[in-house]
């Protein structure tokens, strides 16, 4: 699971108000090299929510990512490689992907997050 | 018999060549309802949960993952990446297989065209309800440049979808997770693009489904519902008549399928939130080809071996099939497309 897709996902457990972000409990980090491509990252970044990345990519051990963005950074070679590489290149193969209010546990296995919820959380 | 010890044998000859069991395929298969049903039949309940044939949702949520688990492989072998119908011409005559593969493609494109979503702009968010092994969310993102999340039930299907996207060096823009439709793990308003290809059928809460797909629809979004109804009940029918239900109850559990409903059921539910432009159309007779051209492939000798190799499930599906035929024939099953749009 890439942190692009982990920024779209939530906790929908009945009775949580702010399921989002997702705490990453990372067991098993890969490296996937992938292309770079400017005109995407520039436009995934006006819709993920930065800070949401900035700490997922942490405890995923990569701690380049600036706290705050102005806008010119967008034109930075070296931010959009950092910003690419924490958003693509970056894959948690096996951990748990952990509700920020209950504490429930979403196993993440051979990089899939497993989100099904059970009969008395739905 | 050949030597290999397996030999394509004709519908009609499979009788006496397998005496003990039912031909594969044509014969009326004799599908034994597992549980009793415990509740007297009624009309469609939309907001409560959908009789299942004896089947709780508990249970037909596991069936369903454990059909696809199983069938997927078969299904991809004998008819690629896409599980879903494929649109043809009405005067269509002789389809062959390259036809098929080619009238599933289609089929995206005239749901797109039908949705007035054609092109889909570059990097836009698309959530693939009930995804298979990802084929519509990789082509959208192979030719759009889309940026597709797809759920599924099934571990097996999140898998395979992940590799084909890796091997398309689509990874980047198409990923897919095990989740549930009835409880998407998204945030509310994410997706431009909400996308159900054939997966509506499966869903045991209609309400449920649809309230969810409007949830997940960010403001100017398009929701696109492409789905197996029965027909339109008219204002003085209460329900279908009950041979028509026997004949759905067969594909329920074959095909891990609870109640069905009608389009209008699903435009019902539409209007009582506040969307525009809510459409529908039936496509039955653009499909019509589809399940004798699948029986086919089926009772070919690359198909029967394969089906030899899966489980009960699978073959239980594929004993299935010519229901599906006779129900599109009596008028019964449609093949429905309903599209929306969430307002800005």
């Amino acid at each position: 699971m890439r942190l692009l897709t982990h920024n779209m996902l939530s906790s929908n457990i009945k009775g949580v108000t702010n399921g989002f972000p997702l705490r990453i409990e990372a067991e098993k980090v890969v490296e996937k090299q992938v292309d770079l491509n400017i005109d995407f990252l520039k436009n995934m970044f006006a819709k993920i929510e930065w800070r949401a990345l900035v700490s997922a990519a942490r405890t995923m051990g990569y701690s380049e990512l600036p706290e705050e963005v102005e806008p010119s950074k967008l034109d930075s070679e070296e931010f959009l490689q950092k910003f690419h590489h924490a958003l693509l290149e970056l894959h948690l193969e096996e951990g748990a992907l952990v509700c920020p209010e209950t504490g429930r546990r979403f196993p993440v296995s051979k990089g899939i997050p497993n989100m099904l919820l059970h009969e008395d959380e739905v | 018999m050949s030597s290999t010890g397996l030999n394509y044998v004709s519908p009609a000859a499979a009788a006496t060549v397998f005496p003990h069991r039912s031909c594969l395929g044509l014969a009326r298969a004799n599908i034994v309802v597992g549980a009793a049903r415990s509740r007297t039949k009624r009309a469609f309940e939309l907001r409560a949960v959908a009789e299942t044939t004896g089947m709780e949702a508990v249970e037909l949520k596991k069936g369903i993952a454990e059909f696809y688990d199983e069938s997927s492989e078969v299904w991809e072998d004998l008819w690629g990446d896409h599980m879903h119908h494929g649109f043809y011409d009405p005067k269509a005559d002789d389809v062959s297989v390259s036809d098929h593969r080619a009238a599933q493609i289609r089929m995206i494109e005239e749901v797109l065209r039908f949705a007035e979503k054609k092109p889909i702009g570059e990097d836009k968010k698309v959530v693939d309800v009930g995804c298979g092994i990802g084929g519509s969310s990789r082509y959208l993102a192979s030719k759009y440049g889309a940026n597709c999340r797809g759920i599924t039930l099934s571990p097996v299907q999140a898998q395979r979808a992940n590799a084909l996207a890796a091997a398309q060096g689509l990874a980047n823009k198409a990923s897919f997770q095990v989740a549930d439709a009835l409880a998407q793990p998204f945030p509310d308003g994410q997706f431009d693009l909400v996308w159900s290809m054939e997966s509506g059928e499966h869903m045991p809460d209609k309400a449920k489904f649809v309230d969810e797909l409007v949830r997940v629809a960010a403001p100017g979004a398009t929701i696109i519902i492409v789905t197996w109804c029965h027909r339109d009940l008219d204002a003085s029918e209460p329900s279908l008549k009950p041979d028509e239900k026997k004949l759905l109850d067969k594909i329920c559990n074959a095909f891990y399928l609870p109640a069905w409903c009608s389009t209008a059921d699903y435009l019902k539910l539409l209007e009582s939130y506040s969307l525009e432009d809510i459409k529908a159309d039936d496509w039955s007779k653009y499909v019509a080809p589809f399940w004798p051209a699948v029986i086919r492939s089926a009772l070919t000798f690359k198909g029967l071996f394969s089906l030899f190799r899966t489980g009960t499930k699978t073959i239980k599906g594929a004993l299935a099939m010519p229901l599906m035929i006779q129900g599109f024939k009596k008028d019964l099953i449609k093949f429905s497309i309903i599209t929306c749009r969430k307002p800005e």
